[in-house]
């Protein structure tokens, strides 16, 4: 593969491995936080183990992006997500929530269409590594937000969604485009084309995060008129 | 049929880990059960109240952010 596909690819990875990074140094400090107001919780310990996994998967990401030719940019930023109005232990939660039960599970189900099509062979291996740990991520919000549910009301959350989802997405993911030539091409480096994309992230926020949310006490409403007027 | 699996997996096998140890069981999370009068931090509200969102407008009054993911 050359020219603009490649780079794209290597683009990818790239992003990949600086968010990885990132997801890392956000593990341990919202571990370090739960253990402080949640001492019988088991997140914590997962979450120090999920740092790990994720630094490790940021050498595969860059790894790969040096395999596509682009250089590997080593920057880590860690900055809080939460509201400022928000108290220590709703501002955990909220970042639990926005970086597990939306971002993990988002990545869980793109790692898994991904793994669902014919890719190259190292790039397979990578996926594969990444998916399995990836669940273990997406469960860790899942399992903190069913503790704070059963003892606190965390409806609050319902109305913040939507700054979640704002920021999770890339700006481009609802615009409707032009075909993407090299979407075959690309699948097989490991990249979903943003048709593709789009359709995940919506079908996995409609038939699992939403219900997920709503299951704990959680309205879904604000998101769903959210995703309404992306979608319009 | 990978979205229900994955309902599965993540969101009922995530609250079976949460509440597997000190905690309330599943079920009675799960089905969205009245919230104990006394929180384990006094039964206060953990935003304290003071969380505002959205405006009329739909714009936000006090920002928060996402995270970025593949």
């Amino acid at each position: 593969m050359n020219g603009g596909p490649r780079r794209e690819a290597g683009e990818a990875w790239a992003f990949r491995a600086r968010v990885e990074r990132e997801a890392a140094r956000r593990f341990e400090r919202l571990g370090a936080a739960i253990s402080a107001f949640d001492p019988g919780s088991p997140v914590p310990a997962l979450l120090e183990r999920a740092a790990e996994d994720e630094r490790r998967h940021a050498a595969l990401c860059a790894e790969l992006c040096v395999a596509y030719g682009q250089p590997v940019d080593d920057g880590v930023a860690d900055e809080p997500i939460a509201p400022a109005s928000l108290g220590p232990r709703a501002a955990v939660l909220y970042e639990m929530v926005a970086a597990c039960c939306l971002t993990e599970t988002e990545s869980v189900a793109t790692l898994a269409t991904l793994l669902s099509e014919e890719a190259e062979p190292r790039v397979r291996e990578v996926l594969h590594e990444i998916a399995r740990d990836e669940v273990v991520h997406s469960r860790m919000g899942w399992a903190h937000l069913a503790r704070e549910a059963a003892a606190h009301d965390v409806s609050f959350l319902s109305a913040w969604i939507p700054s979640m989802l704002s920021g999770t997405v890339d700006e481009g993911l609802f615009t409707r485009g032009e075909p993407e030539p090299d979407a075959e091409a690309l699948l097989r480096h490991g990249v979903l084309p943003r048709s593709r994309k789009r359709e995940i992230f919506v079908r996995t926020l409609e038939e699992v995060v939403l219900p997920g949310l709503e299951s704990f006490g959680v309205g879904a409403g604000p998101a769903r008129a959210w995703l309404a007027q992306q979608s319009s | 049929m990978l979205f229900k699996k994955l309902f599965r997996l993540l969101v009922l096998g995530g609250a079976m880990v949460g509440t597997a140890s000190g905690c309330a069981g599943a079920s009675q999370t799960l089905a969205g059960a009245e919230k104990t009068p006394e929180g384990r931090d006094g039964g206060a509200s953990p935003d304290g109240g003071t969380a505002k969102a959205q405006d009329a407008d739909g714009g936000t009054a006090d920002a928060g952010g996402g995270v970025t993911g593949w």
